[in-house]
């Protein structure tokens, strides 16, 4: 046995010696492979440069679609930005008021219903099939574009311009016509570069139709579509006939990476320029210390709120929904998510500065804070009839940052007054269904509205409530209490009074407490510090990304 | 031998048939509406209705599920309900990168895992046979996106050797190399795991045979003994294996292409169910029951051209 054994060995060990040196060769030659492969694969910021290639990474699956009137995810509306102008704009970065776009001039008249819009001569749609220059744009494209708008057939924004006529007075002249004076900040936001803003090809969407629309923009803007890969990317390319000017970027790629440790890869290896970032504060610190990187949060960011089905025991007696906003605390949440990113909100609707949101001054004056009292808080539990509290199933997103983390903290805020508020997690699109089906007593949810009266509709108007409104939105406390704050503050023509109408319709809403504000979320968008994106970001209202225009460049250095 | 594939081909239409209709059940129970999905929470319900009508969603279950069927018969894998982009087309752009990626990794699988498992079975208990169970061990363990990302730290972001984003340019052969090495990698060392494990021990069994030591005693080489009576014997458990690993390693795929933002048919499937993409779901899972029905297929037939004594009629 034992020779048998050590003549075998003998055998193996001749042909094994050979066969070692056979592997090693072929692992030296594999190592050498991929060094040789890999070798150029560094993107090095003077390459870049040169060629003006920026790469763009957003949090998302794919595209929906990229029609202006029917885009509604992030990386949809980012898509679509530099692709289409409106009527008039916010200023890239800075968004508070709005400046002159495709109309150069406009005027309204004595009555407040006819407003007259003067365009820009000179400027030219992308080239599509039929029109390898394009055409120029005239007022008949604009009241097209309109009237395409306010059709809820083709548009998802048609709730707008409800009540409105369009019409081509001259090839550069548009009158638009109101039922109701309105005021001019909500009425320049319907025709400003955002949504069904957003000027689109008359004959280019009359001669290929609505489907070829949905995969095939053509607008006026820096940048016009060249080619989609599913599930991977969009890519731009320049609009040299741009009328602000020949963008310095040649070619913008919008990718769709739902991983968020392959964006922060790429981002480290330099194949992506811009990534979106992760709404928390750990992530921001990781990220932030990158060499190379810089990393801004900005505004106007999504407001959370906790809203209550006041139709649903306990949550119809008012000492409960008071008890329970008494046991949370704001900055506790706001601490939780990370300081840099979340901030205490006291407004029932959007977050300050927007136009007509309630700041804490408002709030404590008007004597709606409740929070951070416990005591209060059980005092109130037992007057409504639990004083050892009581136990609610609530339905919540498997969403992070805007929905599971805030809502854990809120939970364990509740369970010391005893309050055992079990959180059922469902992925993100049942979420939104289920809700919308009225199916949990409590409703946490993250919004970002264009302005206060299109918030306060859509959250606390009657016709609203969801299921059993005339029209069902996002009425989740089923609140009837604002109805005719919300009508008269919309049809104020005077700004501050407007203003004034709109913080009383949310103290009352809080006085009722229909709804908790809790905090509101920046967005963060860390990018390569050879970034310029031409603009201060301080506020990105229509995009929530940064916004890539004209002026945009990646540097040398 | 051909009468046995086409009627292999056959018996596999009625399971095609279950799968694409629990499929077709499943992504319809579950609560979220593609109409919801692809407007966003900032549509109104008219728009919601207005898309859900066109989608098709409104017809009843059977007529929908008719119309299903009836597209697959004609061989049209219907259009995205969400995009408006014919599957077909889609399915074949990205069909390229999931095929070479997969190829690549049972390739590099058998490639390293075989003389890896020889060597092990040869030299039991020395330094090699412990290495390699080690190696399988973990090989099994470890999550294949898990694998990706540590490779990525490694070679693209220590090393700066390899890109991490998307597949590369098709018709660039050193892009194309470049970006399929590291997904391809961590899948080929997954699967020369379950490789090794499988050559190591089928081999030591056969080593034991009374005919292997009738050859030896012939006074054969120990190599021709190895490689021409023993492997060859071994091989058969080995390609049954294989064949189960490389359908456990498309679903494997799925991740590692997230992982390093690669197109490919896992990706396509996944980005289907967030969206509740009916359509491409349905057309994307029937090409993976193929797929699978194929492999099953082929790993049967080599069998065939390993043991003689296997035939198909």
């Amino acid at each position: 046995m034992g020779a048998e054994k050590l003549e075998r060995e003998l055998y193996l060990s001749k042909g094994g010696g050979k066969m070692r040196k056979r592997i090693f060769l072929f692992l030296m030659v594999a190592i050498l492979m991929m060094g040789l492969i890999g070798f150029s694969s560094v993107r090095a910021a003077e390459k870049l440069a040169k060629e003006q290639v920026l790469n763009i990474a957003f949090d998302a699956g794919d595209v929906q679609t990229l029609d202006p009137h029917r885009s509604a995810t992030t990386v949809d509306r980012s898509t679509v930005d530099p692709i289409f102008n409106g009527l008039v704009r916010y200023p890239p970065g800075n968004q508070v008021k709005v400046e002159p776009d495709l109309a150069k001039s406009w005027k309204v008249s004595k009555d407040g219903k006819v407003w007259t819009f003067t365009l820009r001569k000179g400027v030219y749609f992308h080239p599509f099939p039929g029109y390898p220059n394009g055409h120029e744009l005239t007022s008949e494209d604009v009241v097209y574009s309109l009237k395409r708008a306010a059709d809820p057939k083709r548009s998802s924004y048609a709730g707008e311009y409800v009540g409105m006529t369009f019409e081509a007075v001259d090839p550069y002249t548009v009158k638009i016509t109101i039922e109701r004076p309105i005021s001019e900040t909500l009425f320049l936001a319907k025709v400003s570069n955002y949504a069904g803003g957003f000027i689109v090809s008359k004959k280019a969407i009359e001669e290929k139709g609505d489907e070829w629309a949905k995969t095939h923009p053509v607008g006026t803007g820096p940048f016009m579509f060249e080619s989609y890969e599913p599930r991977q990317k969009t890519a731009l390319v320049a609009n040299n006939k741009y009328f602000r000017g020949t963008p310095i970027i040649k070619q913008l790629v919008i990718r769709y990476m739902a991983s968020v440790s392959s964006r922060e890869f790429g981002l480290q290896t330099g194949e992506l320029q811009i990534i979106e970032g992760l709404k928390e504060e750990k992530w921001v610190e990781k990220v932030g210390a990158f060499q190379g990187v810089t990393i801004k949060s900005f505004g106007p960011c999504e407001t959370q709120m906790f809203y209550f089905n006041m139709t649903k025991k306990p949550f119809d007696d008012m000492k409960v929904r008071k008890a329970v906003s008494y046991a949370i605390s704001r900055e506790e949440v706001a601490a939780f998510m990370g300081k840099s990113l979340a901030a205490p909100i006291y407004s029932a609707a959007l977050a300050p500065p927007s136009p007509g949101a309630l700041t804490k001054e408002d709030a404590l004056k008007g004597g709606v804070v409740y929070e951070n009292n416990m005591t209060e808080a059980k005092t109130l539990l037992a007057e409504a009839g639990y004083p050892n509290g009581f136990k609610t199933e609530v339905i919540i997103s498997e969403m992070e940052s805007s929905y599971r983390k805030p809502m854990i903290a809120i939970q364990a805020q509740l369970k010391k007054v005893g309050i055992d508020m079990e959180l059922k997690v469902v992925d993100h699109s049942s979420f939104h269904s289920l809700i919308r089906q009225d199916a949990s007593p409590i409703v946490y949810y993250a919004a970002w509205r264009p302005n206060v009266d299109v918030f306060l509709t859509r959250f606390y108007y009657s016709e609203s409530t969801v299921v059993t409104g005339k029209k069902p939105d996002t009425n989740f406390s089923h609140y009837a209490g604002i109805d005719d704050l919300i009508e008269k503050a919309r049809w104020e023509l005077n700004s501050a009074k407007q203003n004034a109408l709109w913080k009383e319709a949310q103290i009352k809403v809080l006085r009722d407490v229909a709804a908790v504000p809790i905090i509101r979320l920046m967005y963060n968008f860390p990018m390569k510090s050879y970034v310029d994106l031409g603009h201060p970001l301080e506020w990105s209202w229509e995009t929530y990304s940064p916004q890539i225009t004209e002026k945009t460049r990646i540097l040398a250095k | 031998m051909f009468n046995y594939v086409i009627r292999r081909f056959l018996q596999s239409i009625p399971i095609l048939l279950v799968v694409l209709t629990l499929v077709f059940i499943v992504v319809r129970v579950l609560p979220g509406d593609p109409a919801v999905a692809a407007l966003g929470d900032y549509a109104s319900k008219e728009a919601v209705n207005a898309l859900r009508e066109k989608m098709g969603l409104n017809a009843p279950l059977w007529l929908q599920y008719l119309r299903f069927l009836g597209d697959l018969c004609q061989g049209k894998l219907g259009t995205s309900i969400i995009t408006g982009y014919p599957v077909g087309t889609q399915l074949l752009k990205v069909l390229p990168y999931s095929l070479e990626l997969t190829f690549s990794a049972i390739l590099l699988g058998f490639l390293f895992g075989i003389p890896l498992g020889i060597s092990a079975a040869v030299r039991r208990n020395s330094f090699i046979d412990y290495f390699n169970r080690i190696f399988s061990l973990t090989g099994l363990s470890i999550p294949a996106f898990y694998l990706g990302i540590l490779l990525m730290l490694v070679f693209s972001i220590k090393f700066r050797l390899f890109p991490v984003v998307g597949g590369g340019d098709l018709s660039n052969l050193s892009s194309n190399l470049r970006h399929l090495f590291l997904p391809a990698l961590s899948l080929g060392l997954i699967m020369t795991a379950y490789v090794t494990r499988m050559t190591r021990s089928s081999l030591l069994n056969i080593l034991r045979e009374d005919y292997i030591r009738t050859a030896r005693s012939k006074g054969i080489s120990e190599w021709v003994v190895l490689l021409k009576h023993a492997l060859r014997n071994a091989l058969i458990p080995i390609v049954a294996l294989g064949g189960v690993y490389a359908v456990v390693l498309i679903g494997s795929s799925v991740m590692t292409e997230i992982v390093f933002s690669r197109p490919g048919l896992g990706s396509l499937m996944v980005g289907a169910i967030k969206q509740r993409d009916y359509t491409t779901l349905q057309s994307v899972m029937v090409f993976y029951s193929v797929i699978v029905v194929i492999l099953n297929l082929m790993t049967d037939l080599v069998y065939g051209l390993i043991d003689p004594r296997i035939q198909y009629r």
